[in-house]
């Protein structure tokens, strides 16, 4: 069932015994980063973690791992919470056709309820912590970031919203680091070209899937906001900034609205990042606070990042497979599914059917020749049709009965990579490798002992049976073997 | 912590909620397959099941899934049953130098029970099946096959105890599906350069640590029986069979006495096989049936083959990767664990700290130059000492974060490769490819250095506090 | 009778359920090795059903690979 807001979404998943509060006084450094990442290592069935008694915060609510595993991420798209991966992918995939959301303005909405303009000091406000030991300050590491082209004011579609990393500085300034293909780069060039501050407002404990749409490479021009109502299914509710035009959605937790100081930079990180290292101390814009606003009772989100697998990996996983997986099928739809979880994508299992000899390679060059996959993609690993590509063991197998090593493995370079990835050397130099661990089609060698077993039948009703047995033998639920 | 035989493994597994009895009327086909397939499919906590309504077989037990978990290879390791894979991986290594452990002889042992020496039907003595649809007939698939040296009848570490694929063809005569490099091949090719037929025996339900080192590759020479009984911690106990001089496991549920055929080739197959397809028809071996025994209400064990993850990856898997961890480490001792799961080290993870720049390289040409890895050992993917190579999402991070297209795949091809492998073209040829997924050495240039995110400390104290909130739910 | 996959003549029965209860025969091809249970799934047990990739009409069952050579006998 589709959330209301952050607060609503928190509701269902305690309902369904997905959320717990910890009590227990811990110190924010290091107990908050250690708790976020014992949630995070529950990958399949980790629950979100709401604290209450952090060391000087007492009273004050941080919520960790609230998209840390795939069953959270499964009551979010309101499905049951041992919905497989690979339904989870179809049912996104499914949604992402369909057409745009609903928008509807509200006023006195619940993120104003409470309003401070004056003494802004955020590490008062907030319940901040330093995620990793060497971060260079206390960061927002699921903050969703709303700003506007200046030249289209009051323009919805030219509203972007993003996941970007931002460092606490002074009281009430924040450091704000992007790259330049970012939406929000083309705001902020633009501003800057006229000497204008630009309207940001960071919004904290957003509706759950409005996160995962900030972290999803849409065309300038679609709105995150729209997006997320079509994927939910739910109208999603809008409200206006008090300092400025921005649209903001109304049912967040905290929002800080505040303007991009123009034509000037300052210094920021590092920050352990995805790739599980520290990016480097770059020289990044500063954002000056101007109001904080939010509901009564606020509680603060935030997310683990750092050597994978993290809530991050979770957040972003299955939006990164599914617009990959549609442009593929554009031109190819023997395709049948795409694993792109790992690394945002630098790492991809495609499944495909091949309708005829070596068909895999050329679904290989369309993937990396995508946009996303231009910069990300360098491994592309081909199964068939009939593998789960996020079965890792299946795709295992597939590579030790099907890779030639003399036909299947095949590597470009130098091509495009990703900077944020550690081996590309130069940064943002790479190349491609791929791997074709599928069955041969005509004209390529074909024979007998490529005759597959089929599926046994009936074996999904013995496995049933089988398992309630064995319930009923051990008189209690079973615990998941830590392999 | 020992097991003593198969029938006592099997009352652990039920005392740890890991058996389940089958009670249900099923068809030989397709239900049983349909069993075998479901449980183990259940996954790494998923149970052995016991059967005994098969139509036209009431009363005969069959077992399946026995070693198709990893809860239940723990179990047999005498392990708790939430072992960790990489747990298990260096107590199984651990245990591999107590080599050799010792054999007890015993008389009148309770294989010999009951004995069969007339009118065998062996489709009417045991509860057997089709693995799969299109198999040539009913398959022993679970045997540990016994033959000695012809040349050396008495040196007893020539004895091989291997796992075979049996075909049964007649009331008395079995197909023996044996491959030319096996110790089993030397036996047959002595035997028929001497023109005798080679006695063997087919012992079904035996002790599991002795199925486990029946299709373990050790060098020849090296006793099967003394390697279970290290493992195991306790003597293997043996007796004579009673139609040849071959030593056989005393307490297992059924032996079945024969003769290889000398010089005779008849057709066999096809098998549906772990590489998920059926192995083509082929001209092979003959067995001649002369006794059957058993003990007293015997379980028959058998197990479902197919496509991976099925119960022959877990009973193969981890004595796969010890030896190989061993021997790269008898000159490496940088390779801090190998992973050779995957269809019986076709496709090979080590985890090893660069003493300097792509060493990784040098580890991955020992590895396709041990014995396992000349034939096996086709795709070798290299990552950090640190990392775990057990734990597949981390092996894509490393993929992903470490491989540099240009310096670290690398294909050697042609090079030997392994028959039954269906990429193997023409069969027995193939290539190696390497990945190398480690952090560069000095003098390996980087680039800019990258700082490393560190082990964030205390999670363990968290992660039950959390577990246990979770439980307290209910939900 | 009939063998399901050589279609030779070369079938016959070799065993019946041992329990008595006469649920089904065992047919075994003293030509090609072939078995098949009576009970067993139609598709798989009748040759006008069986996938051609597996059957072995008119087959030199000769030609079959020997995985085994035949070693030269010692003097």
């Amino acid at each position: 069932m589709p959330s209301l807001d952050f607060r609503d979404f928190l509701g269902q998943l305690e309902q369904q015994g997905q959320l717990v509060r910890l009590s227990d006084e811990i110190l924010p450094e290091p107990d908050v980063r250690a708790v976020a990442r014992a949630a995070a290592d529950m990958v399949d069935t980790g629950p979100a973690v709401v604290m209450d008694n952090i060391k000087g915060y007492k009273g004050k609510k941080l919520a960790v791992n609230v998209h840390g595993s795939w069953a959270n991420y499964a009551i979010m798209m309101g499905m049951p919470k041992t919905t497989s991966l690979k339904e989870m992918f179809y049912e996104l995939a499914r949604r992402w056709e369909s057409s745009a959301g609903e928008v509807k303005w509200v006023t006195n909405p619940v993120c104003q309820q409470n309003v401070i303009t004056s003494n802004i000091n955020l590490y008062e406000i907030l319940p901040l912590y330093r995620i990793n030991p060497y971060d260079g300050g206390f960061y927002f590491s699921k903050a969703s970031v709303i700003t506007r082209d200046p030249e289209y004011p009051g323009n919805l579609d030219k509203t972007n919203v993003g996941l970007y990393r931002m460092q606490v500085h002074g009281p009430d300034t924040i450091g704000l680091n992007i790259q330049p293909a970012h939406d929000i780069g083309t705001h902020l060039r633009k501003a800057e070209e006229n000497n204008q501050p630009l309207p940001i407002a960071i919004c904290l404990g957003v509706h759950p899937m409005l996160s995962v749409m900030a972290c999803t490479p849409l065309a300038y021009g679609q709105s995150e906001f729209k997006f997320a109502a079509a994927l939910d299914g739910r109208t999603q509710e809008l409200a206006k900034a008090l300092t400025c035009d921005l649209d903001l959605p109304a049912g967040t937790e905290i929002i800080l609205e505040g303007e991009v100081v123009p034509r000037q930079r300052t210094a920021e990180g590092p920050f352990g990042e995805m790739p599980g290292c520290y990016s480097a101390l770059r020289s990044q814009y500063r954002i000056k606070v101007k109001a904080v606003t939010h509901r009564n009772d606020p509680i603060m989100e935030s997310l683990y990042v750092g050597m994978p697998w993290t809530e991050h990996d979770t957040l972003v996983g299955l939006s990164t497979c599914v617009p990959l997986y549609q442009q593929l099928r554009e031109t190819m739809p023997e395709v049948t599914a795409v694993n792109a979880l790992y690394q945002h994508g630098l790492t991809v299992i495609v499944a495909v059917d091949n309708k005829f000899g070596h068909y895999a390679k050329t679904v290989a060059m369309r993937l990396a020749s995508t946009p996303h996959g231009v910069s990300y993609c360098k491994n592309i690993i081909l199964v068939d049709g009939s593998v789960d590509p996020f079965d890792l063991p299946q795709v295992m197998w597939a590579l030790s009965t099907r890779v030639r090593p003399d036909k299947d493995v095949i590597v470009i370079h130098p091509t495009r990579g990703h900077p944020s990835d550690p081996s590309s050397e130069p940064p943002g130099i790479s190349g491609k490798v791929i791997i074709d661990a599928t069955t041969p089609a005509y004209p390529d060698k074909t024979g007998p002992e490529y005759r597959l077993i089929d599926k046994v039948e009936n074996s999904d009703l013995f496995r049933q049976k089988l398992q309630e047995l064995q319930r009923l033998v051990s008189g209690r639920k079973l615990e998941p073997t830590t392999v | 912590m020992s097991t003593r035989d198969f029938r006592e493994f099997i009352g652990k597994l039920e005392q740890e909620g890991q058996l389940v009895r089958f009670h249900e009327e099923i068809l030989p086909e397709p239900d049983v397959r349909g069993v075998g397939r479901g449980a183990v499919d259940l996954g790494p906590t998923g149970p052995a099941v016991l059967m005994d309504n098969i139509k036209g077989y009431k009363g005969k037990q069959l077992a399946l899934n026995v070693h198709g978990s990893w809860a239940n290879y723990a179990i047999m390791m005498g392990m708790p049953k939430n072992t960790s894979l990489k747990e298990m991986f260096y107590e199984l290594a651990r245990r591999w130098d107590r080599y050799p452990g010792e054999v007890k002889r015993v008389n009148n042992p309770v294989c010999q029970q009951n004995v069969i020496r007339k009118n065998i039907n062996l489709y009417e003595i045991f509860p057997l099946f089709r693995v799969n649809p299109y198999d040539g007939g009913c398959y022993f698939a679970k045997a540990s096959v016994v033959t000695n040296d012809l040349d050396e009848p008495d040196e007893f570490d020539k004895t091989n105890v291997g796992m075979y694929r049996l075909q049964v063809q007649g009331p008395d005569t079995i197909g023996l599906g044996a491959l030319p490099f096996h110790d089993l091949g030397m036996h047959v090719r002595h035997a028929e350069a001497a023109n005798r037929p080679l006695p063997i025996a087919i012992c079904l339900g035996v002790h599991p640590m002795l199925s486990v080192m029946a299709c373990t590759p050790i060098a020849y020479g090296k006793s099967e029986y003394k390697y279970a009984a290290a493992l195991d911690g306790a003597p293997m106990e043996i007796a004579k069979a009673l139609t040849s001089d071959l030593d056989i496991p005393a307490g297992c549920e059924y032996v079945i006495e024969g003769k290889v055929l000398p010089r005779q080739r008849f057709p066999e197959a096809p098998f549906g096989e772990f590489p998920g397809t059926y192995s083509g028809g082929r001209n092979q071996l003959r067995i001649q049936v002369e006794a059957v025994t058993h003990r007293n209400d015997p379980i028959l064990e058998n197990m479902y083959t197919g496509r991976s993850w099925s119960e022959l990856d877990t009973i193969i898997g981890l004595s796969t990767c010890v030896p190989l961890y061993q021997q790269l480490r008898e000159t490496m001792p940088e390779v801090t664990a190998v992973n050779a799961l995957y269809q019986h080290g076709l496709t090979v993870i080590v985890a090893v700290d660069n003493k300097f720049g792509h060493y990784a390289k040098t580890v991955a040409m020992r590895l396709a130059s041990t014995p396992h890895g000349v034939s096996y050992c086709k795709n070798i993917i290299l990552v950090d000492g640190s990392v775990d190579p057990f734990d597949l999402v981390q092996v894509m991070w490393a993929l992903s974060t470490r491989v540099r297209p240009a310096k670290d795949v690398i294909v050697i091809a042609p090079t030997p490769g392994h028959p039954t492998e269906p990429s193997s073209d023409p069969k027995g040829i193939s290539g190696k490819v390497i990945i190398d997924a480690t952090t560069p050495a000095y003098p390996d240039t980087t680039g800019p250095q990258y700082r490393l995110v560190d082990k964030v400390e205390n999670t363990e104290i968290f992660r039950k506090r959390i577990v246990e909130l979770q439980q307290a739910t209910g939900r | 009778m009939q063998c399901a996959r050589c279609l030779a003549d070369t079938a016959s029965v070799v065993a019946h359920a041992p329990d008595g209860s006469g649920a089904w025969e065992m047919i075994y091809c003293a030509r090609c090795n072939f078995s098949w249970r009576t009970s067993d799934e139609d598709q798989y047990i009748n040759p006008a059903r069986r996938e051609q990739i597996f059957q072995y009409e008119g087959l030199d069952l000769e030609t079959l690979p020997t995985v085994m050579p035949i070693a030269p006998l010692r003097k």
